[in-house]
């Protein structure tokens, strides 16, 4: 594929993501905040988020998993989440950490994890899939779009 | 005293926040501003800082935290004679728990996530904008 269709493709890929919702304006922010100085800022920033939150979404299914729930433990977990999805601009998993303890009452407490786990699951091969763009427009010499 | 590392004018800033990715995004935010950082994970750990003879120029200050929350720890600062502005940072915080924080002695509330422009925002409000003057 050429370099001028991997940047359309690039181009379309993200614009769907913050259509969609996946993304919101603080991804961009961190993308802003990436220079030479630091250019896979965003890439890192994304790595910790995805460890950090298997992390939580283990120690959350563990603590949903208990006969009597520590629901205080339960909104830790959550908060954490919420915190971190929002530095990097993971909306919808943001939002469903919000919503988090409605879903638990709507559904259960499987129906709430589901929830959270499927959006963190969705937006972390989104991201994945869009850094694998940005690889494949470097390697083939060319940069990456702005999109601000 | 501890000296802190040296940066461009020498304005030093306090993080406080327990979360490691949001840590990592306002060290970015901090840094490319050229002010020197100094993170505390807990409430209890910023004080101690503050004990140990740590000076700030600013310090940012996160609302709900384990060990000492962010109002805590502000009135345990102001009570040892810190004078440093306090911006509390917070997400989807009801009113009742901004005016509590602003009442412990925190002097503005921002709404997290900080972004490059609401940090310049705080910087400018502080006097600590890259050439402004800034006591040291």
């Amino acid at each position: 594929m050429d370099l001028g269709n991997l940047q359309r493709g690039y181009i379309d890929y993200i614009s769907a993501l913050f259509h969609e919702g996946f993304l919101d304006s603080q991804f961009t922010q961190l993308q802003q905040l990436q220079d030479e100085s630091n250019p896979e800022f965003v890439l890192e920033v994304a790595t910790l988020f995805f460890e950090d939150s298997e992390k939580l979404l283990n120690e959350l299914s563990r603590t949903l998993d208990q006969q009597a729930v520590d629901f205080k433990k339960v909104d830790a977990h959550v908060h954490q989440l919420k915190g971190s999805s929002s530095s990097i601009g993971a909306q919808r998993v943001k939002n469903v950490c919000i919503a988090f303890r409605d879903i638990c009452e709507e559904t259960n407490k499987e129906g709430c994890l589901q929830q959270v786990k499927q959006e963190f699951y969705l937006v972390k091969s989104k991201l994945e899939t869009l850094f694998r763009l940005e690889r494949q427009i470097l390697a083939a010499g060319g940069s990456i779009p702005i999109m601000w | 005293m501890a000296a802190l590392a040296i940066s461009s004018c020498g304005r030093r800033a306090l993080l406080v926040d327990d979360n490691v990715i949001n840590r990592m995004v306002v060290r970015k935010l901090v840094e490319e501003q050229g002010i020197a950082l100094e993170e505390a994970e807990n409430g209890k750990e910023a004080v101690e800082l503050v004990k140990e003879g740590r000076v700030f120029d600013l310090i940012l200050m996160d609302r709900e935290m384990p060990v000492m929350d962010g109002p805590q720890a502000t009135k345990q600062l102001r009570s040892l004679g810190v004078t440093t502005p306090i911006v509390a940072l917070s997400a989807d915080a009801m009113q009742s728990d901004k005016d509590s924080f602003l009442q412990a002695g925190a002097d503005d509330f921002v709404e997290k996530p900080l972004s490059v422009d609401k940090f310049a925002l705080v910087l400018t409000k502080y006097g600590l904008q890259d050439g402004q003057a800034a006591d040291q």
